[in-house]
């Protein structure tokens, strides 16, 4: 395990050492803080649409440091050729693999962290409130989600070039988002195979809406959810996220580096 | 003495899109050991095999047939690595790093305990005179300092046997002269180096035993005084009579 | 290096020139096009109804917390806008009536896992919570000034759930502005002044104003059509005959006030129920006038 944290520890430190996730930040701040500032109607007392605006920069940037930094890793080792040094050393691809699934998921938490604590000053400071418990939900659920979309994309990143990667996991986490819950609505008014298809896709897919509880947060329906469920998602999160490391792991391991 | 490395019938086919799934042979054959305390030249021209050998011993390239062993375990399990340094030609590292994490990161692969780690990274930091750049991004190093950075990596963990892939190449007559005293401490402290290079003579005056490669296949192995004897002349000549060589000049 | 700089230059001209013959053509297009003022409207062009449309959904996904079906789910079960509805005063559900009970059974375990991760009651926004649906309604009607429906729906969450009558009256003068003479503003802006100011002379003046604009527009259309769309807006007029007919009372003159009664009556859905009205104002009138002898 040391081996796996030592790994996660290089990419963390990488995360913190490039500018994309202060530049994200500043933008996230500023583009929030000038919603903020417009006033409908005179009435300085709207919360709900600064705290959606907030919650769409803070999701996408998320999705953006998350996808970005967890494409780049393995192709990026190819290339600048850090991969050779690391494997002369007795560590087996599959750590490899796995800590820099680690490295992306922690720096991707530590970062929702900053992002949610923003938010938080931000609706408190209008609504006067801060239902902790359903936060720490929303926050806790969405570092399950970028868990899922981070082992996607390492599998991705042991196939593809970092371009194409991050175009398609994009591609199918906003897909999934938007359309995952409605697929097999649409399948049961199609006849045929293709309705099969698609049906078999709305039971194969990982349900991220699972782990978008922002409407939630945006109404305040501050009672939390069942812990029992939360505990639920998390265990489907992993599942899947075990699912895709496990397979880019097999690809992986065939791989010639040189 | 024991073999430290021993290759066995090593073959390593490559087939790809480039060479339009055609077969290239890499490697054919190839059959020696490293007795443990020895200085071994690895030798051959451009494309005879020797990276491909490397890489082999490396792991990063499993062999079609046959096998090699780094003390005795299968170049396939991580573990064979547990006691290797690896000094890579070309110096490739994170630059984001300073030399201090990458020898802590290092470390920490090799599972070596804190307290020995700091001790280690300072020794070798004098070592190789980096002491001044500790907490500097690596890539804010020059050539010759990242080369003396990939050293201190290659012997983070104390290895036993240390594979250097063309360990004075770039470096100036100084650089090369720090490297040779290197290796003849190693040499001294009985640990045992295996590398490739194409300065002969270096390789002549430093090393015990050379084994020579050309087009995948050993052609001369065998001490470097009694290969010497053996053809009358320098190494320099041997190697260029094994590669078949015709002077134009002659 | 001297062709370049010529060439340069040649450029330079070229550029200059152009700009110089078309500037008043694209300034003259300026000028005809007012819609094209707003920046929204000229990035989106014609998708922009269509976006407006949406924030309006949203806005009315706002009134219910988060609680909207989808276009999917919609396309299922088409549903009222509960929002506009509750505007024009045609709400008429329960609003306590917990959703989760109406919701069909899951047709399978990821759509029942699914449900506790969003809103399952249905709630209506009150006790001024009203505002946070204002942006997507200042939004909708940013894209598209010409849905008259936005900005009757905004302005009575304004004036009357907010009581922001200065802000609603505002808006509905800029949708006068963008809608010259649409009855249902000038109704909607006429209420507002009675409501806020009590301004009995102005209200009367704008409700007298939306009926010769009622007539003007409506009279002419059938009075029904198959769908509904394009048909005579009786109940628009019996708002702004009902309108009059407050202002009249407000103002104590009664007998102004039956007149528009009579004529209410007469074009009512429900006459028995003016009727009614008429008979006890007529009572009074009369009571009035016992007494007066």
């Amino acid at each position: 395990m040391s081996k796996i944290f030592a790994v996660a520890g290089v990419v963390i430190r990488e995360l913190y050492r490039r500018k994309d996730f202060y530049v994200l930040f500043i933008l996230t701040v500023l583009i929030t803080l000038l919603m903020a500032s417009v006033h409908f109607f005179h009435d300085d007392r709207i919360v709900r649409f600064v705290k959606e605006m907030c919650l769409i920069l803070i999701w996408l940037s998320a999705l953006v440091i998350a996808v970005t930094t967890a494409a780049r890793q393995i192709p990026m080792e190819r290339e600048n050729r850090t991969i050779f040094p690391l494997l002369a050393k007795p560590i087996a691809r599959w750590q490899v693999l796995l800590g820099k699934y680690l490295g992306c998921w922690l720096a991707s938490g530590a970062a929702l962290v900053v992002f949610y604590v923003f938010f938080a000053a931000v609706s408190a400071s209008r609504e006067h409130s801060l239902p902790l418990a359903s936060y720490f939900q929303a926050l806790w659920l969405h570092w399950q989600m970028l868990g899922i979309v981070i082992a996607l994309t390492i599998l991705g990143s042991v196939a593809l070039s970092p371009a194409a990667n991050v175009t398609i996991v994009f591609i199918i986490s906003l897909g999934i988002l938007f359309m995952g819950k409605y697929l097999n609505m649409v399948a049961q008014r199609m006849t045929g195979p293709s309705g099969t298809l698609l049906s078999a896709l709305y039971f194969a897919i990982p349900h991220l809406e699972f782990f978008d509880v922002r409407i939630l947060i945006i109404h305040g329906w501050t009672t939390p959810i069942p812990w029992a469920d939360v505990l639920l998602a998390t265990i489907y999160g992993f599942a899947y996220s075990a699912f895709f490391l496990a397979a880019a792991c097999l690809v992986f391991r065939r791989k010639a580096l040189n | 003495m024991n073999a430290v490395l021993r290759i066995e019938n090593l073959r390593v086919e490559y087939r790809s899109r480039e060479l339009k799934q055609q077969t290239k042979v890499a490697v054919n054959g190839l059959t020696l050991s490293v007795q443990t305390g020895e200085v071994f030249g690895f030798l051959g021209p451009n494309g005879a095999g020797k990276t491909t050998t490397m890489n082999v011993l490396l792991g990063y390239v499993n062999a079609t047939s046959g096998a090699a062993f780094l003390f005795d375990v299968n170049t396939r399990e991580p573990i064979a690595r547990q006691r290797i340094g690896y000094l890579p030609e070309l110096t490739y590292y994170y630059k984001f790093l300073t030399v201090e994490e990458l020898l802590r990161f290092y470390a920490r692969i090799f599972e070596i305990p804190k307290s020995e780690t700091e001790t280690r990274i300072d020794q070798l930091l004098k070592l190789v005179e980096l002491e001044h750049a500790r907490k500097r991004p690596i890539r804010t190093y020059s050539k010759g300092m990242q080369q003396r950075a990939g050293l201190a990596q290659a012997l983070i963990n104390n290895p036993d046997l240390l594979l250097l892939d063309e360990p004075t190449s770039g470096l100036d007559p100084l650089g090369r002269m720090k490297v040779r005293e290197i290796i003849q401490r190693l040499k001294n402290e009985g640990k045992t180096v295996f590398f490739s290079s194409h300065e002969l003579g270096e390789v002549e005056t430093i090393c015990d035993r050379v084994a020579i490669l050309h087009q995948g296949e050993l052609k001369v192995e065998g001490r470097v005084s009694d290969l010497v004897k053996e053809h009358q002349c320098n190494l320099e000549q041997i190697f260029l009579k094994v590669v078949g060589y015709q002077s134009q000049l002659s | 290096m001297r062709r370049a700089r010529l060439a340069l230059l040649l450029l330079l001209v070229i550029c200059f020139t152009l700009a110089v013959c078309l500037q008043p053509r694209l300034a003259a297009r300026d000028a005809a096009g007012q819609d094209s003022e707003n920046t929204l409207a000229l990035l989106l062009g014609d998708g922009r109804q269509m976006m407006a449309d949406r924030l309006l959904g949203k806005a009315d996904a706002y009134f219910h917390s988060g609680k909207y079906p989808s276009i999917f789910e919609q396309n299922a079960a088409p549903e009222e806008n509960h929002m506009a509805a509750a505007a024009s005063g045609h709400e008429d559900h329960d609003e306590d009536h917990d959703e989760h009970e109406a919701l069909p059974p899951a047709h399978d375990w990821i759509e029942a896992f699914g449900r506790h991760f969003i809103p399952t009651k249905h709630v209506h926004l009150e006790g001024g919570n009203e505002r946070e649906m204002l942006p997507w309604l200042r939004l909708s009607i940013e894209l598209d000034p010409k849905e008259i429906q936005t900005y009757l729906t905004t302005a009575y969450f304004l004036g009357d759930r907010l009581g922001k009558w200065d802000e609603a009256e505002q808006l509905l003068r800029e949708g006068l502005k963008a809608n010259p003479n649409s009855p249902n503003l000038l109704n909607a802006l006429a209420h507002a002044e009675f409501e806020s100011r009590h301004d009995l002379a102005r209200a009367r003046n704008i409700w007298s104003i939306a009926l010769h604009r009622w007539h003007d527009v409506e009279e002419p259309k059938p009075e029904k059509t198959e769908t509904g769309e394009g048909q005579r807006n009786m109940f628009l007029l019996e708002e702004i005959l009902g309108g009059l007919v407050k202002v009249e009372l407000a103002a104590g003159h009664l007998d102004k006030a039956l007149e528009y009664m009579k004529i209410l009556k007469a074009n009512a859905a429900h006459p028995e129920g003016v009727q009614r009205q008429i008979d006890a104002l007529q009572a009074k009138i009369n009571a009035g006038a016992g007494q007066t002898k």
